[in-house]
């Protein structure tokens, strides 16, 4: 039993560590490291509010007190970024987590035990994907007058399950019927033992690569909603940061300072995303990689 | 035949069950989420200074709007008078009903993505064949590779921010927003169309470049993903020169998928690039959702996202009725 043990766990170990080989993966993911680390540190080392208004002096550029100078509201623009990041991160981990966790569960229901769970899960999840989902966002949000980042994070959760449950699905149907789960279906296993143990450890790195998908797509449609002013307004994000440069037309004021940080470092966060789950996918499929 | 039929009766039953369902989410929403509009639109009037009213104000509102109904009168008169194209007023231009609003704003955003998403297929499809085929390392597909992976990365409306900044803001080469100059009115002759041309150029540049690298880069693994399969090397044993290979049996064979690609993109046009709009102040329906969310105008929001939900809906229909029809290797008898 002990040695059972052992193997499973170093073979867990083998699976994560395997993407680390991929130099795609290690490029995106040391980006995408970095970023954290600097804001989540740089949180911690914060010594004032970044949402306070007139703090400072109004509409700085860049210099040694404030790095990236001051907004029209007289607002740390570097403080503001920090803050834009991690809370941008933390939605993207929150929704990640959560849809993939629900979409697999679903799917591995849906997949295991066919009949009337399968065709409920499957109806739900084709009518979640065929409803084009801004414009639905864009209505919620709308309505929703006060929206904090976990509200956000749920509303984005809701529609962002049913790809998931539907691949997972297909997934467990085709693993379902390999001669190991035949076994430990004869050795007496029951339906949960066999989705845990048996059928859901050969998926792991798909779900890992799913989950990075789902934080990718979370982020973009999350900044896209925020940038028409529809994000949490009681904290800052990166989406909510380019609003208000946006509504202060920080751009045809020369103050480049204000927009163009959050611009960068969004698109650093997607294209390190992209590459890690490139690199993911190359792991996974090796007949995949194109280069 | 007889399957066919079937699975199109299928089809026809889940779009209708989506249908029903995107009317109810439409329905329900608004209900279920606090707040109340009518002591928006009250709050409104007093800050403009009527003080007349109040609770009867309130009363009448709710009666005009049928708010003062139980929830099941309300959904069925909101489905009949939808059902008629009856989707009522906005409440910012007044006398103005939604549908009226609606259909001012489809033929530009039709006419902006239409026009993008084929250009940009085109361009794509065409460089993402060139370097699929191309040796493994050369420096076009390097470099072209991680531009479009860039590109493919940004969100669209991030593109158009930096293509406002860059070309109608530090080179005033292209109008900042707006569809037409403001003030012309709209009218069929040359001087319009072009001035319409010019303040479409950076919205439609910023949707090309930021679905091209998508186009490029799945184009180049299905090219990639063909190299060495059987008919290319016989085709290759026969002696026929490198150039009739790439576009007489590689490009042709890679072609369908990327036709699928393009005819679902073309499905979701209307849902498409709605910030874009935002962006540029074009006069599509984004724009008019983007005013419209910034004024609470309820009743447009709701319109809007109703119209996106059919016209998404029915062209993913269209699509999967003619499918099975053009491709025999898609079979619709299993499921």
């Amino acid at each position: 039993m002990d040695l059972r043990r052992h193997e499973k766990a170093s073979s867990f170990l083998k699976i994560l560590s395997m993407p680390f080989s991929n130099k795609k993966f290690v490029v995106g993911f040391m980006i995408l490291a970095g970023i954290t680390l600097t804001a989540v540190i740089g949180d911690m080392l914060l010594t004032f509010d970044p949402l306070r208004t007139g703090r400072f002096p109004l509409s700085q550029p860049p210099s040694l007190a404030h790095l990236l100078g001051t907004d029209t509201l007289g607002r740390d623009l570097f403080a503001q970024l920090l803050l834009g990041i991690e809370s941008s991160l933390t939605i993207g981990l929150i929704v990640a987590t959560v849809s993939t966790l629900l979409g697999a569960t679903m799917g591995f229901i849906a997949g295991y035990y066919k009949g009337f769970v399968d065709l409920l899960i499957r109806s739900v999840t084709d009518t979640f994907i065929v409803l084009p989902l801004l414009p639905i966002l864009i209505l919620i949000s709308c309505l929703l007058r006060t929206i904090s980042i976990f509200v956000m994070a749920a509303i984005l959760c809701i529609f962002s399950w049913a790809w998931t449950a539907r691949q997972v699905r297909s997934q467990t149907l085709s693993v379902k019927e390999s001669d190991f789960v035949y076994m430990s279906k004869l050795s007496g296993m029951k339906g949960r033992e066999i989705i845990f143990t048996e059928i859901m450890p050969h998926m792991l790195q798909w779900m890992i690569a799913n989950f990075i998908n789902v934080a990718l797509w979370a982020m973009i449609i999350e900044a896209g909603l925020e940038m028409l002013g529809l994000g949490p307004h009681n904290t800052m994000t990166l989406g909510m940061m380019l609003y208000w440069a946006n509504l202060h037309s920080a751009m045809f004021r020369e103050m480049w300072w204000w927009w163009a940080p959050p611009v960068i470092v969004l698109v650093l966060i997607f294209v390190s995303l992209y590459t890690i789950s490139i690199g993911l996918d190359e792991t996974i499929n090796p007949r995949q990689r194109t280069r | 035949m007889g399957s066919y039929l079937r699975y199109v009766a299928k089809r026809l039953l889940a779009y209708v069950a989506v249908i029903l369902v995107a009317v109810m989410i439409n329905f329900l929403i608004p209900r279920l989420i606090p707040g109340d509009p009518i002591m928006i639109i009250v709050g409104r009037l007093s800050a403009k200074g009527a003080t007349t009213g109040g609770v009867e104000l309130v009363e009448q509102y709710k009666h005009r709007f049928g708010l003062d109904a139980d929830l099941f009168t309300q959904f069925f008169s909101y489905l009949r008078e939808t059902l008629r194209g009856n989707l009522g007023y906005s409440i910012i231009h007044f006398p103005c009903r939604v549908d009226a609003l609606i259909v001012t704003a489809i033929p530009w955003t039709i006419g902006l993505l239409s026009i993008t998403t084929i250009t940009s297929w085109a361009i794509g499809t065409l460089m993402g064949t060139l370097s699929g085929w191309s040796e493994k390392s050369s420096k076009f597909s390097k470099i072209a590779s991680s531009i479009s992976l860039v590109l493919y990365a940004t969100p669209y409306w991030i593109l158009a921010m930096i293509l406002v900044f860059a070309f109608a803001y530090t080179f005033a080469i292209f109008p900042m927003s707006g569809g037409f100059t403001h003030g012309v009115s709209p009218s069929i002759n040359v001087g319009f169309i072009l001035d319409v041309v010019r303040h479409s150029m950076l919205p439609m540049l910023s949707i090309i470049l930021s679905s091209l690298g998508w186009w490029y880069l799945s184009m180049r693994s299905l090219i990639v993903g063909l190299k060495g399969k059987d008919f290319i090397l016989m085709a290759e044993a026969k002696g026929l020169s490198k150039s009739r290979i790439m576009w007489k049996y590689a490009f042709r064979n890679a072609l369908l998928p990327q036709v699928t690609g393009l005819a679902l993109t073309l499905g979701n046009i209307m849902g498409g690039a709605l910030l874009t709009e935002v962006i540029f102040a074009y006069p599509g329906l984004g724009w008019l959702l983007y005013n419209a969310v910034t004024n609470l105008d309820y009743p447009v929001v709701q319109g809007i996202t109703l119209i996106i939900i059919l016209a998404v809906c029915t062209a993913t229909l269209i699509l999967d009725l003619i499918y099975p029809l053009i491709d025999p290797r898609v079979s619709y008898v299993g499921e």
